[in-house]
């Protein structure tokens, strides 16, 4: 399936890396865990550069944020107590949806968001979670929201660069809130019809201090929902607030028709899915609509 | 840094292949002989090319060959111990759980890889590990009844162990049974 290919690189640093994918030029391609390089066998392919001997597998807490190694497996991320614990586990349950066991001991955290898929599973999690990307090229390094990371179905901010890092800020601990990760396919280990990543603050009275709403499969890209999120925040936690949060997330996707499901279908799994996690986040903060 | 050469152990013996830049690990252990990973929908969705590596179940069809270099491989090959079925084959034997065989290699590893982080599953968690094996021949009752089995009959033994350490002798005698 890859005679084609000429070489198969495993560098040791990051900057061997960068140099031997400029080198490679169109032709080069990252591999981390293979589950999309393999499976989209693009014959154009001619240097392969392995980046799972980098040590960029860690899951590390610096300062107030945790910051995660691109080649971290998705196994990796929902064995990991920190993980689970950071937010409600979202990020944790958002890796164990995505496919087989066989699967998620390949699969990274990386490859999920660099293959740049509208349906990535941990994007909706992260988005609610306001991380960042860390980029290197040969120019040094940048940061960028992951919000700016995504620009269209299979394509990023990314250039001649890896990759690196994901960095996700703590959320505040105490006071009333809750956070949830729902995931709706054709079957459990099946690519994502619609996801959603939430989370909510309240105050004491149960008025609306911070909302987060992000989705996947829904549009282009995976997005996060700022018009939802503002007719929740400021506002009591009621039943019919939530309501209008979710008609606002129905307008605000873009979705499209492929083999597992027409755009309307879409439509209106986002707006019912996008309930149920805001149901969840509210329950977890004591509120019981 | 080109990989024409790699080292690796497979089933607990230390080889060293030459191989092309863009082999798959699957392609390179059927060459080698060990056909017990299956070539099935070489998409990583089947799960009939399932193989341990370093302990974990992963599908063969998705790896580089490259990446194994320095890396411990299983195949189904390597499970039974001096001609003694390991106890998850026994099982799906006991259990009518092999109808044509094709799936059956990727279903016992990813169960034993199951087993050895988790020894005593719940029927979900064992569905839930072998999401990833399909059977297109009967079913997965069978097999999910096998590894249940094979567990019971692991722990089981260990808790006989445990429960009964005074009584060395049943123990010898236990050893010398299987």
């Amino acid at each position: 399936m890859f005679d084609q290919v000429e070489a198969f690189y495993r560098p040791r640093t990051i900057r061997q890396a960068v140099r031997l994918l400029h080198e490679g030029g169109k032709r080069a391609r990252i591999v981390a865990g293979g589950t999309d390089v393999i499976v989209e066998a693009d014959p154009s392919i001619r240097t392969l550069v392995d980046i799972t001997q980098l040590g960029l597998s860690y899951i590390r807490k610096v300062g107030n944020s945790w910051t995660i190694g691109a080649t971290t497996t998705m196994a990796e991320l929902e064995d990991s107590a920190a993980i689970r614990g950071l937010a409600g586990g979202i990020l944790a349950k958002a890796a164990a949806a995505c496919g087989s066991v066989q699967m998620r001991n390949m699969a990274t955290l990386g490859g999920n968001l660099a293959n740049g898929s509208p349906a990535a599973d941990t994007a909706p999690p992260l988005l609610a979670l306001e991380a960042s990307v860390v980029l290197e090229g040969a120019r040094g390094r940048r940061t960028l929201p992951l919000a700016e990371f995504f620009s269209a179905p299979g394509r990023t901010a990314l250039g001649k660069e890896l990759l690196v890092e994901i960095v996700a800020p703590t959320p505040a601990r105490g006071g009333r809130r809750g956070w949830a990760f729902l995931k709706f396919g054709r079957t459990e280990s099946d690519i994502s019809v619609v996801s959603v990543a939430a989370g909510l603050q309240l105050d004491a009275r149960g008025a609306c201090k911070a909302a987060r709403i992000a989705m996947g499969a829904v549009a282009p890209t995976p997005l996060g929902m700022p018009g939802a999120e503002a007719i929740l925040t400021g506002a009591q936690l009621t039943a019919e607030r939530m309501a209008q949060a979710c008609e606002r997330v129905a307008r605000d996707v873009s979705p499209i028709d492929d083999v597992r499901a027409p755009a309307e279908y879409r439509r209106e799994v986002a707006r019912v899915l996008a309930g149920r996690a805001l149901r969840e986040c509210a329950q977890q903060a004591g509120v019981t609509l | 840094m080109k990989t024409p050469t790699i080292r690796l152990t497979v089933n607990a013996e230390a080889r060293e292949w030459s191989i092309a830049p863009g082999d798959l690990l699957l392609d390179v252990l059927r060459r080698q002989g060990y056909f017990g990973a299956k070539r099935g929908c070489e998409r990583g969705e089947c799960g009939a090319c399932t193989v341990l590596v370093d302990g974990k179940a992963i599908n063969s069809c998705l790896m580089f060959a490259a990446q194994a270099d320095g890396r411990e491989v299983l195949t189904i090959e390597g499970l039974a111990r001096a001609g003694e079925l390991d106890p998850l084959q026994a099982a799906f034997l006991d259990h009518g759980a092999v109808q044509c065989g094709y799936c059956t290699p990727g279903m016992i590893l990813a169960a034993k890889a199951l087993l050895d982080k988790n020894p005593n599953p719940s029927e979900a968690e064992v569905r839930e590990a072998m999401t990833g094996n399909y059977c297109r021949c009967t079913g997965y009752v069978k097999p999910v009844e096998a590894v249940l089995a094979a567990a019971r009959r692991s722990s089981g033994a260990v808790e006989k162990t445990v429960g009964r350490l005074v009584r060395l002798p049943h123990l010898k005698a236990m050893r010398r049974k299987r």
